[in-house]
Parts: C-alpha cells; sequence; structure tokens
C-alpha cells in the first residue's frame, strides 16, 4: 500500500497543481462506515488520519474546516456515492487530536474534553514544533539568523514561495514560532497585527 | 540557556520591523490594485458586450488610473526596499568594526605583555649571554678531562657494547666456519689516533655553536 505512506513525500513541496492521488482504500466502501470491531477500527482510524494529512499537505489546508470538509472529496467519495457522516469524521479527527493519534490535529475553540460545538480543527501534518524545524533550517540555511522578518513576509513573501510554509495559516505560524522562542531561538516583537521576528 | 542578554530586540530591530511591515503593506496594497484593475478589465468587457460604450471607457479609465497608483507604489517600494537593505548593511559594518576593534586591542595588550621592542631586545641579549657564559662553563669542563680519562671513557664503553651484542662473538660454536672476512678487519685504533680523532670530534661539537652566536 505505497500511497497509504504520505510521510515519505515529506520533503517537496506540496503542489496543488495536479489533483490530489486518493488511496486505494478510499475506494473500499466500508472505509465510509465505523466498523463495529475494535482492532478494525483503529486500524480504519489510522488509515483515514493519513489520508487526512496527505488531503491537507497536498492541498495545504492548515485549518479544516468541519461542515465544509463533509461536501468536500475528502470524505465525500462521489463516485461511490458514499461519505462520511459528522459523527465519524468528528470522532475520527478526535482520535487524530488524541496521544494514539499522534497529536495530529487539535481542535480550535469548542468545550469540554469532547471539544463539543468545535468547527474547526488544526490538521497537523507537520505539527507546530516540526514546522518550527522547517522554519529554523530554512533561517539557518537563507543566512538570516540575527536579521529581523515581518510575520507576512515568511508566509506571503516572494522570497518563500517555494517553501512549504508558504500560505500558512498566522495563527499556526505564531505557535510555530512560539515553539522557536521557547528554546530562545527567536524572538516575536512589534504590534498586534504588524508582528515581526528575529531569529537568533 | 541565559543568553537573553544577548538576545534583546533593539530599538533598531523595531526601526528595521517597521520599514518591513510597510513595505509588506505596499505589497498587499499592490496585489489589491492589480485585483481591481483585472475587475475594471472585466467591467470594461462586460459593458462592451452590452454596447454601453460610455461605461466601458470610464471603467478603462479607472483602471488606467490604478495602473498609474501602480507603477507609484512600484518606486516607493524600491525605495523601501533600498532603505532595509542599507541598514542592513549598515549593521553588517558596525559588527565588522567592533571585530577589528576588539582584535586590535587584544593584539595591543598582548604587545603589553611582552615588554615592547627593548624588552625582547634585552630578552635576546640575556639569553645569549647565557649560553655565552655555559659554553665557557663546557669548555672548562672538557679541558679538564685528561686525555687518560677519556682512553678510559671509551674502553669502557667498548666493553659495554661487547657485552650487550654477544652473539657477533658466538660464530666459534658454529659447525659451519664462516667465510673469510672480504675486507680488512678494523684496525684498532693507535693511541695517538685516538687523541686526534678526539680533538677533532670536540673541535666539530663547538663549532656549529658559533653561527648562532653570531
Amino acid at each position: 500500500m505505497a500511497q497509504a505512506a504520505p510521510q515519505t513525500g515529506a520533503l517537496e513541496p506540496p503542489s496543488t497543481a495536479t489533483p490530489f492521488q486518493f488511496p486505494g482504500y478510499y475506494s473500499f466502501p466500508p472505509f465510509f462506515t465505523a466498523q463495529p470491531n475494535l482492532v478494525t477500527r483503529a486500524a480504519q482510524h489510522q488509515k483515514w488520519s493519513l489520508l487526512i494529512q496527505a488531503y491537507c499537505r497536498h492541498n495545504r489546508i492548515f485549518v479544516l474546516s468541519l461542515i465544509d470538509a463533509l461536501n468536500s472529496p475528502l470524505f465525500h467519495n462521489a463516485a461511490l456515492n458514499r461519505r462520511l457522516s459528522l459523527n465519524d469524521a468528528r470522532e475520527v479527527l478526535n482520535w487524530m487530536a488524541s496521544e494514539p493519534g499522534g497529536n495530529r490535529a487539535e481542535w480550535i475553540g469548542g468545550t469540554g474534553k469532547a471539544k463539543t460545538g468545535a468547527e474547526k480543527v488544526w490538521v497537523y501534518w507537520r505539527r507546530p514544533e516540526e514546522w518550527a524545524s522547517v522554519l529554523e533550517g530554512w533561517v539557518d540555511g537563507t543566512g538570516q539568523k540575527g536579521s529581523v522578518l515581518t510575520l507576512w513576509e515568511l508566509v506571503e513573501g516572494e522570497a518563500t514561495a517555494s517553501q512549504e510554509f508558504h500560505g500558512m495559516d498566522m495563527d499556526l505560524l505564531q505557535k510555530s514560532l512560539q515553539v522557536l522562542v521557547k528554546r530562545g531561538k527567536a524572538q516575536i516583537f512589534g504590534q498586534e497585527d504588524s508582528l515581526g521576528v528575529k531569529f537568533f | 540557556m541565559g543568553q537573553a542578554s544577548s538576545k534583546k530586540i533593539t530599538a533598531q530591530d523595531d526601526a528595521i520591523l517597521s520599514m518591513k511591515i510597510q513595505r509588506d503593506k505596499l505589497q498587499q496594497y499592490q496585489k489589491k490594485i492589480k485585483h481591481v484593475t483585472a475587475r475594471e478589465t472585466e467591467v470594461a468587457k462586460e459593458c462592451l458586450r452590452r454596447g454601453d460604450k460610455k461605461k466601458a471607457l470610464v471603467a478603462l479609465r479607472r483602471k488606467k488610473y490604478q495602473e498609474s497608483l501602480l507603477a507609484k507604489t512600484d518606486a516607493q517600494l524600491e525605495q523601501l526596499e533600498i532603505l532595509v537593505n542599507d541598514v542592513e548593511f549598515a549593521r553588517v559594518q558596525k559588527d565588522v568594526m567592533y571585530g577589528l576593534q576588539q582584535g586590535t586591542s587584544v593584539l595591543k595588550q598582548i604587545h603589553r605583555e611582552m615588554g615592547g621592542v627593548e624588552g625582547v631586545e634585552k630578552l635576546l641579549a640575556d639569553n645569549e649571554e647565557a649560553r655565552l657564559y655555559q659554553k665557557e662553563v663546557n669548555d672548562l669542563l672538557a679541558g679538564r678531562m685528561s686525555n687518560q680519562d677519556e682512553d678510559e671513557v671509551e674502553d669502557e664503553l667498548e666493553a659495554l657494547e661487547r657485552e650487550m651484542n654477544p652473539i657477533k662473538d658466538e660464530p666459534i660454536s658454529h659447525p659451519e666456519l664462516p667465510d673469510a672476512p672480504a675486507q680488512e678487519p678494523e684496525r684498532r685504533e693507535s693511541q695517538k689516533e685516538r687523541w686526534e680523532r678526539r680533538a677533532r670530534e670536540q673541535r666539530e661539537q663547538r663549532e656549529p655553536q658559533e653561527p648562532l652566536l653570531a
């Protein structure tokens, strides 16, 4: 199952030019129904997690809106006329957000442990600490240690157009930079809507 | 790791940031204008399709105006970028200057510790004096040793050497006799030759030092 390993392509920046190649199990009808057997269910969660990560990586989605996603090809296989129900999708994302799911997702908002009512979710095809390493590597590789960069130019500037973090969600960028700040590798400063960062 | 002191945001950083933010804003503004001009073109096309030439003309005029704004912002952007680059370069220069300053002061301090040129000259003179003195002592000691004493020393050395390499003397017990030596065996020096050799050696020993003293 070569397509079930999206992590291997981590080094190439994702392209939106080509349509996303769905894995083989996407055409398997039972995949869209929560499996009663616990072992099968765990495997199903794993596969969904990989699919969601690969899909978001390909389309550079950082925040998934649950309601919109239900009607997108991700959760809705039009060819099979099958879709994942809201509850099942929620369960998959809950699993991704959990420890066994590798903390590959995080709900935005919502109340309680089940995060009921949350409609948007971070999909961490790279976790903030992984993004931090990518950012640090880029700053290192381009010799920009000690210089001041605006957050906007990090994700929208021409210099980063070929980078994976180009077009990244601003909040996620800040989360990732906070990791570097904690490590003493960066400092964020400036006004609320015009933030800059200095790397060390 | 307690390096916070060297990692502070300075007023310069703030100034650079505000310049860069300004640059970002210009770039965002340009994006917006490009979007607007594209839309005006669409509007003009739409008006022409409906046969409303007047409205199409207005739309194109608006587009033209936006394009002139774009050109202006381009110039401003360029200026801003030059300024940012200049500031960053000046910072690098400052760092280089600081480095040079540090190096120079260290070099000066080391020189001071060495005591200047006079100190070095004095040290060299002292050094030569000491060596001359040592040579004198050597000569005195060598002169006191009589030739007979030296004979005894050398004999002892020979005896020791024989003792340490006894195998050479053993081939007598060997069943096959060795060939007769092809060369004439080394003759033992006569006493006179020995004295002459020693005098020569001592001279040679002393001579190589001479050029150093000069």
